[in-house]
This record gives structure tokens, C-alpha cells and sequence, in this order.
């Protein structure tokens, strides 16, 4: 699986979750879905972008 | 313990908290949240599951390395799936594989997640939370 499926998938979990958790109400929850999925999908490329400029550096240890 | 103590001790919401901690979800369908008990189950299986699918780290503790022990609570939240995958099905991970760090990742988010369903049920259960 790509990085891009991974990191969607993961926010679309962590958005279910706390949609459900913290929200009462269908349009409640969704729109509360949609805050915290695309605050991470674009939080995360906007990161990614702006990390562009540094060095990859060597690969991290194994633990 | 008083009388007053003893009757004042919160059973049901201690018994729905472990429930909630060893069968994720279970705390919410006990409560009678049906729908919502669905969707945290959905998430969490799909979490673990893909945790596992990708040979994340099911964190336990190493000597020597302090924060190993909190990701190891933090992954135990999980409840049964935890000690089912680990002494049953003797899962360990795999560092070398493709998708370590990312299964590293949803596994320990299960357990957090799930942590944080069995302090939802307690504050359900002990009047607490406002609930429909």
C-alpha cells in the first residue's frame, strides 16, 4: 500500500472516531468528520511540502 | 470501608470500564449505544487489523528504555486483541517490513483509541457525560 492510502486511511479512522466520540447528531459529526480529515490530509502534504528543503539524511535505526 | 463507602462504590461503572478495556466497543453497546458501538468497533478492528496486516511493533516493554513501557500501555489499551495477538497468535512485527512504521502507527492508535472509549463509558455510566 502507498503512503497516500496509508496516511488517508488513517485520518479517515481518527475522524470516524472522534466524530463519533466528541459529536451527537448526524450533521454534527460530519461536519466534524470533515474538519479533522482534511486538517490532516492537507496539514500533512502541507508539511511534507515545506519540509522539501532539508536533507532525506541517513535511514533510522531499527529498533 | 464505611457503609456509606460501600454503597457508594461505583460497580456497574467499573464493571462496563473493564468490559470497555477488554472487548473494545463493548462498554458503548452495554450502554445501549448501538450505532456508535458499531462505528468505534469498525474503526478499531480496522485499525489493529491493519496494524497487523503491515508488521507493525505490538509494543512491550524493554529494559533500559523508559518510553517503551508507556507505548506499552498505550498498545495494551487495546484490551484482548493485545494479549491475544501477542501470547496467542505470538505476533511480534517486523521491523524490516515495508509498512513497520505505519503499522506501528494504527496499532498503538487502537490502544489509545480504545483507552479513550473506557474513560467515555466511565463518564457515560457515572452520570457525568451528557448523553441523548
Amino acid at each position: 500500500m502507498s503512503h497516500l492510502v496509508l496516511m488517508t486511511t488513517y485520518a479517515a479512522l481518527v475522524a470516524v472516531f472522534f466524530s463519533l466520540l466528541w459529536r451527537r447528531g448526524r450533521q454534527q459529526q460530519a461536519k466534524l468528520f470533515l474538519q479533522i480529515f482534511l486538517g490532516m490530509m492537507i496539514g500533512a502534504i502541507l508539511l511534507g511540502w515545506l519540509m522539501y528543503p532539508f536533507p532525506t539524511g541517513p535511514a533510522a535505526p531499527i529498533p | 470501608m464505611t457503609e456509606a463507602a460501600k454503597s457508594s462504590f461505583p460497580l456497574r461503572a467499573v464493571l462496563l470500564a473493564v468490559m470497555a478495556w477488554l472487548l473494545p466497543a463493548s462498554g458503548h453497546l452495554l450502554l445501549g449505544k448501538r450505532f456508535r458501538a458499531l462505528g468505534f468497533a469498525i474503526v478499531l478492528l480496522i485499525a489493529f487489523g491493519l496494524g497487523m496486516r503491515l508488521e507493525g511493533n505490538l509494543y512491550r516493554p524493554v529494559a533500559g528504555q523508559p518510553l517503551s513501557y508507556l507505548a506499552t500501555l498505550g498498545a495494551m489499551g487495546v484490551g484482548a486483541p493485545y494479549f491475544v495477538a501477542r501470547y496467542g497468535a505470538g505476533y511480534q512485527g517486523k521491523p524490516e517490513a515495508q509498512g513497520f512504521e505505519y503499522g506501528t502507527i494504527f496499532l498503538l492508535s487502537a490502544g489509545l483509541m480504545n483507552l479513550l472509549l473506557v474513560l467515555d463509558v466511565w463518564d457515560i455510566a457515572r452520570g457525568r457525560k451528557e448523553d441523548e
